[in-house]
């Protein structure tokens, strides 16, 4: 086996890209870097002088054009890389903005530096709203972008562009009338901050342990209704079965090895991406098989299993173990609709029914592993049901991914 | 399994790029001593920043490779 070496693309301009003659996004497939780090450069070089333009002539003019085949970029290299990409060429940009200041090639401090950070801050902000705008997709080729977080770029360009424009006022002495007012501004800001801080600081810990006593509440319900539809059921199939001594003997075989596995980590059967549909089937099977009730699936359409599949699948599985047991051994029919975007499941028997205001508090089944499950991921289950009418369970989820 | 002895390395160009303008760099302010050249900080200070911005530079793109 042979291995391709990685080849940068030849240097050609790339009128796609372009938003004048090409050159910095030339550069920037060339080198791997985002063609906005050589426009700043381009516009800071033509504020000190005009330097810039003459260099992105000549560039122009030497860079032939792109034909008609594209080269694609082959992969997107880490942020620490672009990072430093990105600032050995803003320091040399700097050291040759210094260098023309020196030799006079320089129109101005009040003009060159707010330009300079205006265009640097204006060009974080662009990209910013030009990858927010841009749809995700795998198949058109990535730039390099640079690191980092994208709200962190757009605070850091908004800061830019605002120290660009006080330095810029301040230069040109606009800002001596309204010097007293802005001190006093200032001065009030620092002596609220100083104040109010210990407040600040005690509610972000107060919302901070909110989150966190939220996520421990969420962690333990999971907890409660996993051992709830496993081993306390398990527990009480082997009491219905006890005189047996196989059966109970493979329940609690069964069981162990689902708790061992539980207990690992290990996935289970219906772990992250295998198909919704034959899950359920599976899930049908099991009930049918310990419950000796007959089940009858009909699933239309398939998604992955993901947390919130995975939830909707222990709430059906709760549910068919309640028709199993309660439907007096009436068949149990499940029907299943599973898209991208939402999840339906319907579980319904012809047993006696029974009134859903005389379920006592400390069952938890219904209240926790169906209706609390659904409920922490974003659905909803219904329950429809009367005496001697049977009963529906309606699962809905709206996936969220 | 692995010999012996130094392990070989590779060719590194941000070293390379570095060890050079460093070299540059030194050289300048050798002849700045010597008065051959007359350095002022205005000279100085875009040299030092394009030492370290062509290290920086070197060695992202080295990085990648």
């Amino acid at each position: 086996m042979t291995s391709v070496p990685n080849q940068p693309p030849p240097l050609r301009r790339d009128r796609a890209g372009a938003i004048a003659g090409g050159v910095c996004s030339a550069l920037g497939r060339r080198l791997g870097v985002d063609p906005l780090v050589f426009r700043v450069a381009f516009v800071a070089g033509t504020a000190a002088g005009g330097v810039g333009v003459l260099v992105y002539l000549l560039a122009w003019a030497a860079i032939p054009a792109e034909g008609a085949r594209r080269w694609s970029p082959p992969s997107v290299p880490g942020s620490r890389e672009s990072w430093q990409v990105a600032g050995g060429i803003g320091l040399l940009v700097l050291a040759a903005l210094l260098l023309f200041r020196e030799w006079d090639l320089w129109i101005g401090d009040a003009l060159v530096w707010p330009v300079v950070l205006a265009s640097a801050g204006g060009a974080l902000i662009w990209r910013q709203s030009a990858s927010a705008q841009a749809p995700p997709t795998n198949l058109a080729p990535r730039p390099l972008r640079l690191g980092g977080t994208a709200l962190g770029r757009g605070a850091l360009g908004v800061a830019l562009v605002v120290c660009a424009g006080v330095v810029f006022l301040y230069l040109n002495d606009a800002l001596r009338p309204a010097r007293d007012v802005l001190l006093a501004v200032v001065a009030v800001v620092i002596v609220l901050t100083l104040i109010l801080a210990p407040w600040w600081v005690r509610l972000a810990r107060g919302l901070a342990e909110e989150r966190g006593e939220r996520i421990r509440s969420q962690e333990r319900a999971e907890l409660a209704a996993h051992l709830h539809d496993s081993v306390l059921q398990t527990l009480a199939l082997m009491q219905r079965r006890a005189d047996d001594p196989k059966v109970v003997a493979g329940l609690a075989r069964r069981q162990e090895r689902e708790l061992r596995a539980w207990l690992n980590g290990r996935p289970a059967a219906s772990g992250d991406g295998a198909s919704f549909a034959a899950a359920l089937q599976s899930a049908a099977a099991e009930v049918e098989e310990a419950h000796g009730v007959e089940i009858d699936v009909v699933a239309v359409g398939d998604c992955a299993v993901d947390q919130d599949a995975e939830a909707v699948l222990g709430a059906a599985r709760e549910a068919l173990v309640n028709a199993a047991k309660f439907a007096g051994g009436e068949p149990v029919s499940v029907y299943a609709e599973a898209g991208a975007q939402r999840i339906e499941v319907f579980v319904r028997d012809r047993g006696p029914g029974f009134d859903l205001a005389a379920v006592p508090e400390d069952r938890r089944g219904l209240r926790e592993s169906i209706h609390g499950r659904m409920r922490r991921h974003g659905g909803e289950a219904v329950v429809h049901t009367g005496t001697d009418a049977g009963t529906e369970v309606e699962l809905t989820l709206e996936r969220r991914s | 399994m692995r010999s012996g002895g130094v392990s070989p390395r590779g060719f590194d160009p941000a070293s390379l790029v570095a060890g050079l303008v460093v070299c540059g760099l030194g050289t300048l302010l050798l002849l700045d001593q010597l008065e051959v050249l007359r350095l002022s900080f205005g000279y100085i200070a875009p040299a030092l920043l394009a030492t370290i911005g062509a290290i920086l530079l070197a060695a992202g793109l080295a990085g990648r490779r």
